[in-house]
């Protein structure tokens, strides 16, 4: 990947970042990838003390695959707030193929 | 000494999310805010205390079950359930789209419903049953805690009903049983004896 997707490609993370915290009921977002589940982004995060994206976007054969983790914190229910935040990334990208994939990490009762 | 048994996945453990609420350090703080695991273990851990506060209060630190089991078994299954889990389908609207729940984000929310009823303390939460098949029968096994004084019956009733409203609206697991056992009472202190002098020497 080049300098300049890479630059697209987090400009892009960081509008679909607003875009799931803007979705009701999302309380949180949490690294798509934990750190410790990716030994060269904890690398990375100690020496230059920078985070990764929230949302992890990967491109494939045209294809951008997009994910995110919440926590839901709201009466509404966790499922609808899961496929409310994929619709929403969904919106944002327009006609773009992508395959989103939410996951719920959190549920506050 | 610290066993891999004791850390969440993560790499924190149990003690020290318990050391950070004492002090409120802890090595890395900003992991607290990125990482629901170490958040539900303290929001665990804060309930528990409460309901140990309540026991000193009612002096009953050492009477009924006696020292400290009871909280240590909560403790070791509570380190088992802050894992994230199985993956729990969820039904999406573009095919595309693959939706999930964490089972450890639905542990969580079982063992906060229950810790919210007065003087009660979830131990063991489990769901019993192939969660990650969309459609397959569920059972979940709650154990719990009870202060001595509160009505058992209607205690595990009335979680039963709670669990059954949340995990309807908050899953979409298809529940066929909710068993609530409670392992532990914590009795109230005998009243203390008044020297019988007849009996003495």
């Amino acid at each position: 990947m080049t300098e300049h997707v890479e630059a697209k490609s987090a400009t892009l993370a960081d509008e679909l970042l607003g875009v799931v915290q803007a979705v009701e009921g999302v309380s949180a977002v949490y690294p798509a990838q934990p750190l410790w589940q990716s030994v060269a982004g904890a690398a990375v995060a100690a020496v230059t003390g920078e985070q990764l994206p929230l949302i992890s976007l990967t491109e494939q054969d045209g294809t951008l695959a997009i994910k995110a983790r919440i926590g839901v914190g709201s009466p509404l229910p966790a499922p609808k707030v899961a496929r409310e935040a994929a619709a929403a990334i969904r919106r944002h990208l327009g006609n773009v193929p992508a395959v989103v994939e939410v996951l719920v990490a959190k549920i506050e009762a | 000494m610290k066993t891999p048994g004791d850390a969440l996945e993560c790499g924190h453990s149990l003690a020290e999310l318990s050391a950070y609420l004492d002090t409120g350090e802890i090595a890395d703080p900003a992991h607290l805010d990125s990482c629901p695991e170490c958040q539900a273990g303290l929001a665990s851990l804060r309930r528990l205390s409460e309901l140990g506060n309540e026991l000193l209060t009612a002096d009953v630190a050492e009477a009924g079950s006696g020292g400290d089991d009871w909280m240590q078994t909560i403790l070791d299954n509570l380190r088992l359930e802050l894992r994230p889990g199985r993956s729990i389908p969820l039904r999406a609207e573009d095919p595309q789209d693959t939706l999930w729940e964490t089972e450890g984000s639905v542990s969580a929310l079982i063992r906060s419903v229950a810790d919210s009823f007065p003087g009660t303390a979830a131990g063991k939460c489990r769901l019993l049953g192939d969660i990650t098949e969309p459609g397959a029968g569920i059972t979940v096994d709650v154990e719990i805690a009870v202060v001595y004084g509160h009505a058992m019956e209607e205690r595990a009733a009335a979680l039963r009903n709670e669990l059954a409203k949340m995990l309807q609206v908050q899953t979409e697991l298809d529940i066929q049983a909710i068993n609530i056992t409670v392992t532990d009472v914590l009795e109230l202190p005998a009243p203390a004896m008044t020297p019988n002098t007849e009996d003495q020497p």
